[in-house]
């Protein structure tokens, strides 16, 4: 009896090999449940739009691409073990993800001394800058956005600067940035830290209340969490401006609590990265998963990554890390968002941002803006 | 005073929850750990019914409270009948994988998304220095009146006169004639039902998302073992306190500086261990004897 299970659990570990021959696995990371699954989700979608279009072109080399995809719950400790599923037991050729800042951070520390590659689409926290050699990203560092923010607040006039930080590595890397970069007579007013998924902010707010402040930035983790502040702080009788980063950039904000978050500045990557005629990114998009369920950007993206990784493939047919690695650093890639290149420590070149506005709970983008390299 | 309100708003949400906590635990001696979940059927289910049907707001809260009693009813008779006799400890692993399991119908039922009962702006009403919108007053009006009737029911029924004998030494109750099973069931349901109340609270005053259901289950803990395990003003108080010592945590200076709002969750719990250290039977549990 044994003898005989034996012998067929062989036969269908050969065979599972075989198989192996004939595809090339991508893994990915990525919440695809829980509070940041809006933006996980349209990730996903994206990558899997891109994945299925080389397919069906003839995949890369002759082969087809498998993603494996694992949900990390927007934690490290949840990225840690896929990314270690993933390098160890699916044995896959490069990672996208993670798409908060904490899972990439995590999963950095498994897939480097693999020299792995991993690719993330939308992870900002400047951390991810030094997170390692073979870690890529898409999206420009929260270094430049802090800065485009503190200068956004100058030219506003805004001198006394409140911040409310969810304490995860992608807020607690923007609320660093904010507070070097700030101008010269402007000052931190209120700046409070609060436990990552805290939903009940009224207290702190009863105190920012009684701060004498000119704007809120509101730094959350997730949409779910900064629009509790956003509508707290407006029941309470807050009248000052909020301002947000990437993750106020969702339209269940908009959706969730219309007339508390209007008039709300965000700035982060241009909503019309893949935008365009019935030919673009936005269009096969919407076709196939409808409305982006946070923003497009992220979407887009995650398009973008899924392409430049499959080019990258395309060039090192022996998907040797190293080669890939060094794939990437040389690519000039024209995706769906813009003309894609990494800088020396894998951070993306030519993506910028824009400042937008919640108007009758839609987001509205008011102006461009380049990222200046200082 | 803003944070007197602030606390009642907290304290009530908690209150409710730790109520159903204590009836159940101190009647069936059974932990069930599945308590968030119902709260977040009755939430979603009063979002589905208000939201994407568009009926009116007490009709959701009704067809809420209903799904959370059946659910409560059907849990109790899957996941916590056919052990809790055996070993006190089995229910605490059924309801795990039950809480589980409903996670996963949650997620797939309602979606993986943030949703909101009322959308629309509230009311704001001044009460002196502090705000507060219709719809937490009407919270808070509405837990008063449930504890009370809670109150009534234990104090001047039969069923209650029954629960607290029960409570009280559960053989001679059951060898004075008290059927146990009737009785058992009929204190799960309640205790879902109230959970399931909680959970509209949760969904009108801020939102609802699928992964909730563990926290709220342990704050709930946290009260009924402070406020005496199976006491049941014990947890109420004990609800209302911790909320308190949350607020005041982060609202006011500790000598002459304001204590990280990160702290705000911890410092409770902290008090309670300092709390349960001095006293372990907690605020106002009896003090066992062992003959």
């Amino acid at each position: 009896m044994n003898k005989k299970l034996f012998v067929v659990s062989g036969a269908l570990f050969f065979a599972a090999c075989a198989s192996n021959k004939d595809v090339i696995k991508i893994g990915t990371i990525g919440p695809l449940t829980g509070d940041g699954q809006s933006y996980g989700q349209d990730n996903l979608n994206a990558i899997r739009l891109r994945i299925d279009e080389i397919n069906d072109a003839g995949g890369v080399n002759g082969k087809k691409i498998e993603l494996v995809s694992e949900d990390a719950k927007c934690n490290g400790s949840d990225a840690t073990s896929a990314a270690q599923k993933l390098v160890n037991i699916d044995k896959v050729a490069a990672i996208l993800g993670g798409v908060c800042s904490s899972e990439t951070l995590a999963a950095a520390s498994v897939t480097e001394p693999a020299k792995m590659i991993l690719l993330s689409a939308i992870s900002t926290a400047p951390a991810v800058t030094d997170a390692g050699d073979y870690v890529f990203r898409a999206s420009p560092s929260d270094a430049n956005k802090g800065r485009e923010l503190s200068k956004y607040f100058e030219r506003e006039g805004y001198k006394k600067i409140g911040i409310i930080t969810e304490n995860t590595d992608f807020c607690q890397g923007l609320r660093t940035t904010v507070k070097n970069t700030m101008g010269s007579g402007a000052s931190l007013a209120f700046d409070e830290l609060v436990d990552q998924g805290t939903k009940d902010y009224r207290s702190l707010l009863t105190r920012l209340k009684d701060t004498d402040f000119d704007v809120i930035f509101i730094n959350g983790q997730t949409d779910a969490t900064n629009v509790e502040m956003v509508k707290q702080a407006r029941e309470l009788g807050i009248k000052q401006p909020f301002a947000g980063s990437d993750t106020s950039d969702s339209a269940t904000m908009g959706q969730l609590a219309p007339e508390a978050v209007e008039g709300m500045r965000v700035i982060n990557t241009s909503n019309k990265l893949g935008e365009g005629g019935a030919d673009s990114f936005a269009a096969k998009f919407r076709a196939k998963y409808g409305e982006p369920k946070a923003n497009l950007s992220y979407a887009t993206l995650g398009y973008d990554s899924a392409g430049v990784l499959a080019e990258a493939l395309k060039q090192v047919p022996t998907l040797d890390g190293a080669a890939l690695r060094d794939a990437l650093y040389n690519m000039n890639y024209a995706g769906a968002a813009g003309t894609i290149s990494f800088d020396k420590n894998g951070d993306v070149v030519g993506i910028g941002y824009a400042l937008k506005e919640f108007r009758d709970g839609k987001i509205v983008e008011i102006e461009d803006i380049e990222i200046s390299l200082q | 005073m803003q944070l007197l309100v602030n606390t009642l708003i907290a304290g009530s949400f908690a209150a409710i929850m730790a109520t159903g906590l204590a009836l159940v635990y101190g009647v069936l001696r059974v932990f069930n750990l599945a308590l968030g979940q119902f709260a977040l059927v009755g939430g979603y289910v009063t979002w589905w019914l208000v939201q994407p049907l568009g009926l009116p707001l007490p009709v959701g809260i009704l067809g809420g409270i209903v799904c959370g009693a059946l659910v409560s009813w059907l849990s109790f008779e899957i996941a916590v009948r056919p052990f809790y006799k055996r070993h006190p400890l089995l229910p605490l692993v059924s309801t795990i994988a039950l809480s589980q399991i409903l996670d996963g119908l949650i997620q797939l039922i309602f979606k993986e998304q943030t949703r909101s009962i009322l959308i629309r702006a509230k009311e704001m009403v001044h009460l002196g220095s502090a705000v507060i919108s219709m719809e937490q007053i009407k919270l808070i009006i509405f837990t008063v009146v449930l504890l009370s009737a809670t109150a009534w029911i234990l104090h001047s029924t039969s069923i209650g006169r029954r629960i607290r004998a029960t409570v009280a030494h559960s053989q001679a109750a059951e060898s004075l004639g008290i059927s146990s099973a009737l009785l058992h069931r009929l204190v799960f349901i309640i205790s879902g039902t109230l959970a399931a109340i909680a959970g509209i609270y949760v969904g009108i005053d801020q939102n609802l998302t699928p992964v909730l259901g563990f926290t709220i289950t342990i704050k709930a803990y946290a009260a009924l073992i402070a406020g005496g395990k199976g006491n049941i003003w014990g947890a109420v108080i004990a609800s209302y306190f911790i909320a308190a010592i949350e607020q005041l945590a982060v609202g006011i200076k500790w000598f002459g500086y304001y204590l990280p709002a990160g702290y705000q969750g911890s410092v409770a719990l902290m008090l309670i261990i300092v709390l349960l250290l001095i006293k372990p039977t907690g605020l106002f549990g009896r003090t066992s004897r062992f003959a």
